[in-house]
């Protein structure tokens, strides 16, 4: 049976939206400097990646940083962020520091583990970032035990789990969603639908139009928001850890983005429309939210370029960090298997002698 | 000391542990009011409440996966799979992140759980509820995985279990939980983790196994003295991974013969590897081949009393491998 694909259309566009008459204007300018900084660090890694500067593979998110920076801007240190192999940004607004996660897609000494985990999948325990592994969706059910924890322990922290919108098609979203609704736990379901599972488009991944519907099956509010929109993704974030952290359970928040580049550096998406891809590079949620800015008077070309080169700037040094790092001595790869050395048992097994050399039967 | 089962001895570990350190809860299917499936958690709901006894949604991933995150944030989870045969949905927490949790974060994030898994057959269960499959964990690195055989071990193997800063894989054998009784401390005790024990010292034979089928074992090494005079030194291996090698290879080569025993299949399974670990580190102490005493490599346990006492091992079969290996 042939399958048709339609392009996907927003619910509502809101992009274009003028801010809000007396808009904060702190806030906006906040949202949209991480955006550009969400930008040029993914940008300069595939640069990076080009030149074989590190080995290995990344998934950018170019695209969809209206998403990455609205659902994580407000999360405090000990809020935990759950995340896919798509959102290595993220680390931005929890505020890991840009050498260390240099050095993680260099896969150096100094990276948070060390070189162990390829370049996308990147954990920081001092602020509460799950290492992420590449099985889809395992990190949304790990969350709810974070969420659990939080709970049990009466904290008003919260977990932001992040997945796309293949990520809905495995039992384990569902369990995850179930159970969190079912325990009403402090828990943000962010699905970042960006319209394709790495070649598989979202038409033939799920019946629904909206993602969010998904939820009302398990008993929990779910918001779809135009992705793109990074005040929308912020105002539907900001309310759902709210009640989050004020203990009215978990919500889940399909924000419909799309990804300019292939699922990985080594895809060229060549499954696309290039139509398709023009156009979503038409609302571009960096440019949209730079020409609301402009016509609110929160914005200057001069601020711009001044915010460029203190990223570059930053970029630069935290490139210089990672390439200078030592990187893993071979052997390293025996530890922290366990709590204890392995090394002993691996690499000096001991050989035994015959207690008794008599024959036997005599 | 008091008189317990099996299944007492794992209820008193985890009232301890529970009264012990508040951190330490359970969650599984049918834990709560029921009290468990086989009662291994009854009267914990009513001592200690629903928010540390949790009657889980049935999805083991679930079970799983939210104690990881919970033992990340600082919790000390037991989780229950009610039969290791229903483990499958539980495969990517266990061997994905449970296991490999502390080496790609470089040891800057940890998941202590103790997972408690009912296993084994010669129950008549049948294929869905007679299941070993202890291989499949001792095959995935980062998990320890436990299975004693006895009443005391079992209490105190799972309070070392609980403390340790590991993921504890916690096998429990349904035919052990009430078959047999012994003393058993009624107060703090731990029974130290990665270390075999010799459940009986002998000198003309080395027998290796875990479990139910370390009883039998035991039966067997009983007969072999009654009938031939044959002193049998039978190695309770207790944790399957990572293994105290060196308590069987010292045991070998005291006596130069090995047989294993185990009910799980026989290909890849932990007789494999012990007597690779024999073959490689105590070649020269060998006078007879290395023999395994375990299931067929068949899907186990067929229900019917003939096709299971088919597939099991029992202590005739064991009496014959181990005169085989005397008679080389």
């Amino acid at each position: 049976m042939a399958t048709t694909f339609e392009p996907m259309v927003l619910t509502q566009d809101t992009v274009t939206e003028p801010l809000p008459a007396e808009p904060d204007g702190a806030l906006y300018r906040r949202l949209y400097s991480y955006m550009l900084k969400c930008r040029m660090v993914e940008e300069r890694i595939r640069v990076l990646y080009r030149q074989g500067r590190f080995a290995g593979n990344y998934f950018a998110a170019v695209g969809q940083e209206a998403t990455e920076v609205g659902v994580t801007l407000d999360l405090l240190p000990e809020d935990t962020i759950a995340p896919s192999h798509r959102n290595f940004v993220t680390h931005i607004m929890k505020g890991t520091p840009l050498p260390l996660m240099f050095a993680h897609i260099y896969g150096r000494k100094t990276s948070p583990d060390q070189g162990r985990s390829a370049p996308a999948h990147c954990g920081y325990a001092p602020l509460n970032i799950i290492t992420p592994s590449s099985t889809i969706a395992a990190q949304l059910n790990i969350g709810t035990g974070i969420a659990l924890a939080y709970r049990m322990q009466h904290r008003s922290n919260v977990v932001v789990a992040l997945s796309g919108e293949g990520s809905t098609s495995l039992g384990f979203w569902h369990e995850a969603v179930n159970f969190a609704g079912v325990r009403r736990l402090p828990i943000l379901f962010v699905v970042e639908n960006n319209g394709y599972a790495e070649s598989v488009p979202a038409a033939i991944q799920t019946a629904v139009d909206d993602i969010s519907v998904k939820a009302q099956a398990y008993g929990i509010p779910g918001i779809s928001v135009d992705g793109n929109d990074v005040v929308a993704v912020y105002a539907a974030a900001r309310e759902a850890i709210d009640r989050a952290r004020k203990g009215k359970g978990p919500t889940l928040l399909e924000c419909k983005t799309y990804r300019w580049y292939g699922h990985s550096e080594i895809d060229p998406a060549k499954y696309r429309d290039p139509a398709e891809v023009a156009y979503w590079k038409s609302k571009d949620p960096i440019a949209a939210m730079e020409l609301r800015l402009e016509s609110a008077g929160l914005w200057t070309e001069e601020w711009k370029k001044g915010l460029e080169a203190e990223f570059n700037r930053e970029i630069d040094e935290a490139i210089a960090f990672a390439e200078s790092s030592p990187r893993p001595e071979g052997e390293e790869a025996l530890d922290q298997v366990y709590s204890f050395s392995i090394r002993e048992r691996e690499l000096e097994p001991k050989v035994w002698e015959p207690r008794f050399t008599v024959q036997r039967g005599e | 000391m008091a008189v317990m089962t099996y299944i007492d001895a794992i209820n008193s570990a985890l009232r301890e542990e529970m009264a012990r350190d508040s951190s330490v809860f359970l969650i599984g299917e049918d834990i709560g009011k029921m009290g468990g499936a086989f009662r291994a958690t009854k009267g914990l709901l009513e001592e200690f409440g629903e928010d540390r006894v949790i009657d889980s949604p049935l999805a083991e991933g679930v079970i799983v996966s939210s104690s990881i995150g919970a033992a990340m944030a600082g919790m000390r989870p037991v989780p229950e799979i009610q039969f290791v045969d229903f483990i499958t949905p539980a495969m990517d927490a266990i061997t994905q992140q449970a296991a490999k949790l502390r080496y790609r974060s470089a040891g800057t994030q940890t998941c202590p759980i103790t997972l408690r898994v009912c296993y084994g057959g010669s129950v008549g269960g049948g294929l869905y509820h007679s299941q070993s499959n202890t291989s499949w964990f001792i095959h995935c690195p980062g998990l320890v995985v436990v299975a004693p055989s006895r009443p005391y071990d079992a209490k105190g193997l799972l309070k070392a279990a609980i403390r340790d800063n590991n993921p504890v894989m916690f096998f429990e054998h349904k035919k052990l939980y009430r078959s047999m009784k012994e003393e058993v401390p009624e107060s703090d005790y731990t029974v130290p983790l990665m270390k075999a024990a010799i459940a009986r010292p002998g000198s003309d034979i080395t027998a290796i196994s875990y479990g139910y089928t370390l009883q039998l074992t035991l039966q067997a090494a009983e007969q072999m003295k009654q009938k031939h005079d044959v002193d049998v030194e039978v190695i309770d291996l207790r944790t399957l991974a990572p293994m105290d090698t060196d308590t069987f290879l010292e045991s070998v080569a005291k006596t130069s013969r090995a047989v294993i025993v185990h009910e799980d299949n026989r290909t890849l399974g932990i007789g494999a590897e012990v007597a690779a670990t024999i073959a490689e580190q105590a070649f020269d102490c060998l006078d007879a081949p290395i023999l395994r005493v375990t299931a067929p490599d068949v899907p186990l346990l067929p229900a019917a009393a003939e096709l299971e006492n088919f597939c099991t091992v029992s202590a005739d079969k064991i009496v014959a491998a181990l005169e085989r290996s005397m008679a080389y």
